[in-house]
C-alpha cells in the first residue's frame, strides 16, 4: 500500500483546550487546558481504510474534526488531496465526506430530499445527483424509503441513509468518527459492510475507534493514540505483532497508562 | 446554488408543515377576532347617538364630522356658544359631548388650530372625541388639533391606537420572528442537523444568510398576520369606524409596512446570533425572552415619554416605534423614517457578520 500516494498527510498536530469551571469540576482536576493532540503525524493513503485506535480522551475525535475542518489546529496542517485544513478548509469539505454520531439529519425531511439538498450543498449538479441518488440508493436499499420522513425510519435505515448522505459529491476521503459506537450488531454490520463497499469503490478511509475487533476487521493499517501522540503505526500485521490487544495494553503502560 | 439550496430547505420545512403554518398565521386571525369581539362587547350600543357638541368659531369640518357621524347611525347638534367656561361645564356635567374650538378665520388660514375639549371619561364623549379626530384627518393636515379632556383622564380613541399598535406591532413581531428562528437555528444547533450542513463546503456567509434571509420572510408573514389582525379589529375595540383607517394616505401605509419590513430581519438575526450562541432552545428562549423585554421597555418609553428628540434613530426597535406613532397619528416624517430603516437595516448586515463568524467558531458551534 505505502508505495500508493499519500492521500492524506498530517503534520505535527497540535490541539490544546481550555477547560471550563464546570468541565473542571466534574473531572475533578484543577488543570485549566488540556492538550487533546500533541505533535501528531501520519499519512493515509489511496484506496486503504486507515484506523486510529485509541482510549477515551485520546485524541481520536478532535483529531477528525480537525481534518474535517470543524475546529482548527493550534499548530501544526494537515493536508488532504493536497489541500491544506488550516489554509484551504472549504477546498478540503469538497473532498471528504464526515460522519459522526454528532452530525444528524433532520428528522421531518425524507431521504429523498436530504440527498438533492445536500448534493446541492456540495455543488453537485443535477443530472449527476439524480443518477447518483439511483445508484446508492438502490445498492443500500433506501429506495423504497426515499419518501419516508426521516423521524419515521428504523435506526438501520436512518444509518444507511445517513451513510449515503455523507459520500453524496463522491468524496475521495470519508472520516468516520467511532463508526459503530452505540449501535446494535444489525446496524452495525450495515455499518461495516458500508465501509468495505466505499473500499471497493476505491474510497479513502478514516476511522476511529477503541474497538480492536473492528479494526482488525477493517483495517488495512493503523496508528495506535494515546494520551495525544502516535504511539505505533503501520500496517495491521505489522503493529498487532499477532496480538493487536495485547501490543496496545504494553504500548498504553509504556506510555504511562494505568490499568 | 448552495445559497438558494439552503433557503429553499427553509421555505420547504415551513410550507411542508401545516403546523407551521397555522401557528404563524393564528395570532393574527385570534387578535381578529378576540379584539372584535371584545370591541363589540365595551363599544356596542343599543341606539343612536346624538352628540351635542358646543362649537366656537365657525369651520366646514363641522359638515364633515356630522356626515362621519351619520355613516355612523349618529348625530350631531351643533350649538354655537361664546362662552367657554358654561360649554366646558356642561361636557363635564355629560350634558354634551365636546366643545370645538375653531381659530380665527380657521379654513382661510394658513395653518389654523382646533381644540377638542371632551371627557375621556365619558363613553359617549371619548366616542365624540374619536369621531371628531378621525374625521379632522380626513380634512386635511393644515391645522393643528390640541385634544383636552376636561375630566384630566388619559385621552382615548386614536391617540391610544397611535400609541399601543406600535407597541403591538413591535410584540407581535418579536413573538413571530422568535417561533421560527429559536427552532431553526438553536434547535438545529442542538439536534446536530447544523453541523451537519457545517461539513459540507458551503461559505459559513451563505450558511448564516441562508438562515436568516428565509426566517425573516417567514416571520414577515406571521408579523403581516398579526399587523392586520391588530390594525382590522383595534378601531373596533377602540369604538372607532374601520373608516378611520381609510383617512391615512398611501405613504402612511407605506412606511409602516417599510418599517416592519426593517424590524423583522433585525430581530430574526439578533435571535439567529442568540442561539447560534446558545446550547439549547431552552437556554435560547430565556435570552430571546430578555431581549423581547428590552425591547417592550423601549416601546413603551416611546408611548410614555413625550417628544423622544431625534437621537431615537439611532436606536434599534425604538427608531421603528416612534416613526410608526408619527406614521398613525397622520404626519409623515419621511426622513426620520427612511433613517430608521436604514440604520436597522445596516444593523441586520452587521448581525449576519457576527453570525458568520460564531458559525466558523468552533468553541460557539462545538464547545461544550
Amino acid at each position: 500500500m505505502q508505495e500508493h500516494e499519500a492521500i492524506v498527510r498530517a503534520e505535527n498536530l497540535h490541539k490544546t483546550f481550555t477547560l471550563s469551571k464546570k468541565q473542571q469540576k466534574i473531572e475533578r482536576t484543577g488543570e485549566k487546558r488540556r492538550v487533546a493532540v500533541n505533535g501528531l503525524s501520519f499519512s493515509a493513503y489511496r484506496g486503504e481504510i486507515y484506523g486510529l485506535l485509541g482510549p477515551n480522551g485520546a485524541g481520536k475525535t478532535t483529531t477528525l474534526r480537525m481534518l474535517s475542518t470543524l475546529i482548527r489546529p493550534d499548530g501544526g496542517d494537515a493536508f488532504l488531496c493536497g489541500h491544506s485544513i488550516v489554509k484551504e478548509p472549504q477546498r478540503v469539505r469538497d473532498v471528504i465526506g464526515f460522519m459522526t454520531s454528532e452530525l444528524k439529519l433532520e428528522g421531518f425531511f425524507t431521504p429523498d430530499y436530504l440527498f438533492d439538498f445536500f448534493g446541492a450543498m456540495h455543488g453537485v449538479d443535477k443530472a449527476t445527483l439524480a443518477a447518483r441518488k439511483k445508484e446508492l440508493f438502490s445498492r443500500f436499499g433506501i429506495d423504497k424509503f426515499s419518501a419516508v420522513q426521516v423521524k419515521n425510519l428504523s435506526t438501520g435505515m436512518l444509518q444507511k441513509v445517513s451513510l449515503v448522505v455523507s459520500i453524496v459529491h463522491d468524496p475521495q476521503i470519508v472520516i468516520f468518527d467511532e463508526p459503530t459506537n452505540g449501535l446494535d450488531v444489525i446496524t452495525a454490520k450495515v455499518v461495516t459492510d458500508f465501509l468495505e463497499e466505499l473500499r471497493r469503490m476505491g474510497k479513502s478511509i478514516i476511522l476511529s475507534t477503541h474497538i480492536f475487533s473492528l479494526v482488525e476487521k477493517l483495517c488495512d493499517r493503523v496508528g495506535i493514540l494515546i494520551g495525544g501522540k502516535l504511539a505505533a503505526e503501520g500496517t495491521l500485521e505489522a503493529v498487532a505483532q499477532g496480538d493487536l490487544e495485547r501490543t496496545f495494553f504494553a504500548l498504553y503502560e509504556g506510555e504511562g497508562g494505568t490499568l | 446554488m448552495k445559497f438558494l439550496a439552503l433557503i429553499k430547505k427553509e421555505f420547504h420545512r415551513f410550507f411542508h408543515d401545516p403546523r407551521l403554518i397555522v401557528t404563524m398565521l393564528l395570532p393574527g386571525i385570534v387578535i381578529f377576532l378576540l379584539y372584535s369581539v371584545l370591541g363589540e362587547a365595551f363599544n356596542g350600543k343599543a341606539e343612536a347617538r346624538q352628540y351635542k357638541v358646543y362649537l366656537m368659531g365657525n369651520s366646514a369640518v363641522t359638515e364633515v364630522i356630522s356626515a362621519a357621524a351619520k355613516e355612523n347611525g349618529d348625530s350631531v347638534e351643533w350649538l354655537k356658544t361664546d362662552d367657554e367656561e358654561t360649554a366646558r361645564e356642561a361636557v363635564r356635567k355629560g350634558e354634551a359631548a365636546a366643545v370645538l374650538k375653531f381659530s380665527e378665520n380657521f379654513d382661510g388660514a394658513e395653518k389654523g388650530k382646533v381644540e377638542i375639549l371632551y371627557d375621556a371619561s365619558n363613553e359617549a364623549s371619548a366616542a365624540f372625541y374619536s369621531l371628531a379626530s378621525a374625521a379632522l384627518n380626513v380634512y386635511g393636515m393644515r391645522f393643528t388639533v390640541a385634544a383636552e379632556s376636561v375630566t384630566g383622564a388619559d385621552a382615548l380613541g386614536v391617540q391610544i391606537l397611535c400609541n399601543i399598535l406600535p407597541l403591538l406591532i413591535v410584540a407581535f413581531v418579536f413573538s413571530a420572528c422568535m417561533s421560527v428562528t429559536l427552532e431553526s437555528v438553536a434547535g438545529e444547533k442542538e439536534r446536530g442537523t447544523l453541523a451537519t450542513i457545517l461539513v459540507t463546503s458551503a461559505k459559513r456567509s451563505h450558511i448564516a444568510l441562508g438562515k436568516i434571509f428565509p426566517l425573516a420572510c417567514i416571520s414577515m408573514l406571521g408579523a403581516l398576520s398579526s399587523f392586520l389582525g391588530t390594525a382590522l379589529s383595534m378601531p373596533k375595540l377602540m369604538g372607532l369606524s374601520l373608516n378611520m383607517l381609510g383617512t391615512y394616505g398611501f405613504w402612511n401605509y407605506f412606511f409602516i409596512l417599510l418599517l416592519i419590513v426593517s424590524v423583522v430581519p433585525l430581530i430574526v438575526s439578533l435571535i439567529a446570533v442568540v442561539s447560534a450562541y446558545s446550547r439549547s432552545v431552552k437556554e435560547a428562549s430565556a435570552y430571546t425572552g430578555m431581549l423581547m423585554i428590552l425591547s417592550l421597555v423601549l416601546t413603551l418609553v416611546a408611548t410614555f415619554v413625550p417628544s423622544l428628540g431625534n437621537w431615537t434613530v439611532a436606536i434599534p426597535v425604538l427608531n421603528a416605534v416612534v416613526s410608526m406613532q408619527a406614521l398613525l397619528t397622520g404626519t409623515l416624517p419621511v426622513w426620520q423614517s427612511l433613517v430608521s430603516v436604514s440604520v436597522n437595516f445596516a444593523l441586520t448586515a452587521v448581525l449576519v457578520l457576527v453570525m458568520t463568524m460564531m458559525l466558523s467558531d468552533e468553541r460557539v458551534m462545538f464547545g461544550k
